[in-house]
């Protein structure tokens, strides 16, 4: 196709948008409800995974003592975790490296532990269980012995998550199926009105020789800037609504006792949301408007 | 340049709108071809467009066989000819001078030959006055002159012309005429359906008749009205 050949199809395409306002906007609401949606479905999805990979680095089970213990309890804790049949390995966390542990954590904000040492902080044992269905049974065992002040699972909400994203993943990706193809039909129908208002023309364009892509192409760049204007607001929306969400979530949680979960950033997603969003804003308005074509062309 | 070869054309719906046609057209020629309402000739128009195939036979036009032609040739061959029809079909949207310009951007021609062969075309026709004019400010005679400029304006060595005047009033259909028989002058076979006793007879061109879709006479220097006693098809 010539340089002037494509001036001529883009001029075109964006005359009929600005002709048809109204369908054209109806279009471009369309495209923005969907990828809306499919960009909520998508941001649990996706921060769900994010959470899952971060929470499965968390130990299988963590038994605290109780803090006052001295180093001879302390082994005597530990002895009994060594003669468990059921415990495959065990690591123990030192009061010192629970206390760098939790200076770790926080890094940004070092006033909140002043006047803290890791005399406050519990001796605590790491464990990797030979077989992870008997978690209960060790729980209740190691929850017996003498100086255990309590047992934790982490890995049993980190299974709850997963599971949950599971079906998060599935449901969305029926989604945006569903959406992918509601919003074509829409384009679709909206582009066929346009072509219908101007059948006569195409009829007329055939007739002196024009090829079925000199017609088509001012329509699919018709049904392209739609898409990409419907994903373009679709965006702002979402990285607004999402930026002001994440940080306030985040704020909530560090405060929280579930500061171990974290929303991930809007600036480490807002490009794949806005390159995904006007990909499948621009095939969906392109593919909606070669459906819308077909029949018209047949002269 | 133009040639049907024993062509029938059978409809969808069982008509039978030409039967067993035999036409030979050469270049430069100029043809009328005539006969009552529902004989026939739009349909042989049709066939040389390829708007439709023929059921049997074979169509030559400018050297390509329509009737084998694929799809995606059919832009190819009628860019190779100029179509002029009764109810002028130009572009409501765009003025004169675009309506012909159109004809050379579908075929992605130099902004410079379109400057140069669209105001030529309209002088042709006597319109250079209202290039800037949307066809519906026009008179139906100025909007066919404006269908014959935009039909002329790639200079195709044929031009088919379906009841040119069909919408026009004896005078202005005389006007057209002559500019048909001008641009024949120039070189261009052209090729007239009509059903116009007067146009027909004041021209005295080649004619072929044809009745319920059989081709009943082929005359040079023809009337509407065949002379010969014998042949009284149409009293
Ligand atoms: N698309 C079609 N489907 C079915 N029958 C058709 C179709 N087009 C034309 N016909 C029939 O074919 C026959 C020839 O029609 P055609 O249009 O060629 O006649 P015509 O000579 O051009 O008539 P007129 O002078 O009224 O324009 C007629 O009987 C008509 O009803
Ligand atoms: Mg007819």
């Amino acid at each position: 196709m010539k340089i002037r050949t494509a001036k001529y199809i883009i001029r075109d395409g964006i005359v009929n948008i600005y002709k048809n306002k109204l369908m054209s906007l109806a279009s471009i609401s369309t495209v923005t409800a969907s990828l809306l949606l499919f960009g909520v479905f998508l941001l649990i999805a996706v921060n769900l995974d994010y959470n899952t990979r971060a929470l499965e680095q968390l130990p299988q089970m963590q038994v605290y003592c109780d803090y006052e213990l001295d180093d001879f309890q302390v082994k005597q804790v530990e002895e009994a975790i060594k003669g468990n049949g059921r415990i495959a390995e065990y690591t123990m966390v030192t009061k010192k490296e629970a206390f760098e542990k939790l200076k770790e954590l926080f890094e940004d904000d070092p006033s909140t532990l002043e006047g803290y040492d890791e005399s406050f902080l519990p001796v605590s044992f790491i464990i990797k269980l030979v077989d992870a269905t008997e978690s209960n049974e060790v729980k209740a065992e190691l929850e017996s012995i003498n100086g255990v002040d309590s047992v934790e699972c982490p890995q049993k909400t980190v299974d709850i998550i997963s599971r949950f994203g599971y079906w998060v993943k599935i449901v969305s990706g029926f989604l945006i199926a569903l959406l992918v193809v509601i919003s074509v039909f829409i384009i679709s129908n909206t582009i066929k009105l346009t072509v219908f208002a101007r059948r006569k023309e195409i009829s007329i364009m055939k007739y002196i020789g024009a090829t079925d892509w000199f017609i088509r192409w001012p329509f699919v760049v018709e049904g392209v800037i739609i898409g990409l204007v419907g994903a373009l607001i679709a965006f702002a929306l979402t990285s607004y609504g999402y930026g002001a969400l994440e940080v306030k979530f985040n704020e909530e949680l560090a405060r929280s006792s579930l500061g171990f979960i974290k929303l991930i950033k809007a600036s480490q997603i807002n490009f794949a949301i806005v390159v995904l969003y006007a990909f499948l804003g621009g095939t969906v308005g392109a593919i909606g408007s070669v459906i819308s074509m077909r029949k018209y062309l047949k002269v | 340049m133009v040639e049907f070869r024993n062509v029938t054309k059978r409809y969808d719906n069982g008509t039978l709108a030409l039967q067993n046609v035999n036409i030979k057209i050469d270049k430069g020629e100029f043809v009328f071809i005539i006969g009552p309402s529902g004989s026939g000739k739009s349909t042989l128009i049709k066939l040389i467009l390829k708007e439709e195939d023929p059921t049997e036979g074979e169509v030559y036009v400018n050297g390509y066989e329509v009737s084998a032609l694929d799809r995606y040739e059919i832009p190819y061959l009628r860019r190779s000819l100029g179509v002029v029809f009764q109810d002028f079909r130009l572009l409501p949207n765009k003025t004169v001078y675009e309506n012909v310009a159109f004809a050379m951007q579908i075929t992605e021609a130099l902004p410079k030959e379109i400057r140069r062969q669209v105001p030529m075309a309209l002088a042709l026709v006597g319109l250079s006055k209202k290039a800037n004019v949307y066809p519906s400010q026009l008179s139906g005679g100025e909007q066919q002159r404006v269908a014959l400029a935009r039909a002329l304006v790639n200079n195709p060595s044929l031009l088919v012309a379906d009841e040119p005047t069909g919408n026009l009033d004896p005078e202005t259909s005389m006007e057209i005429m002559r500019l048909l028989c001008e641009i024949n002058h120039r070189g261009t076979t052209v090729i007239v359906a009509t059903h116009e006793k007067t146009i027909v007879d004041a021209f005295k061109k080649r004619v072929i008749a044809i009745d319920k879709g059989i081709v009943v006479r082929d005359q040079q220097k023809g009337l509407y009205k065949d002379e010969d006693k014998n042949c009284q098809i149409y009293n």
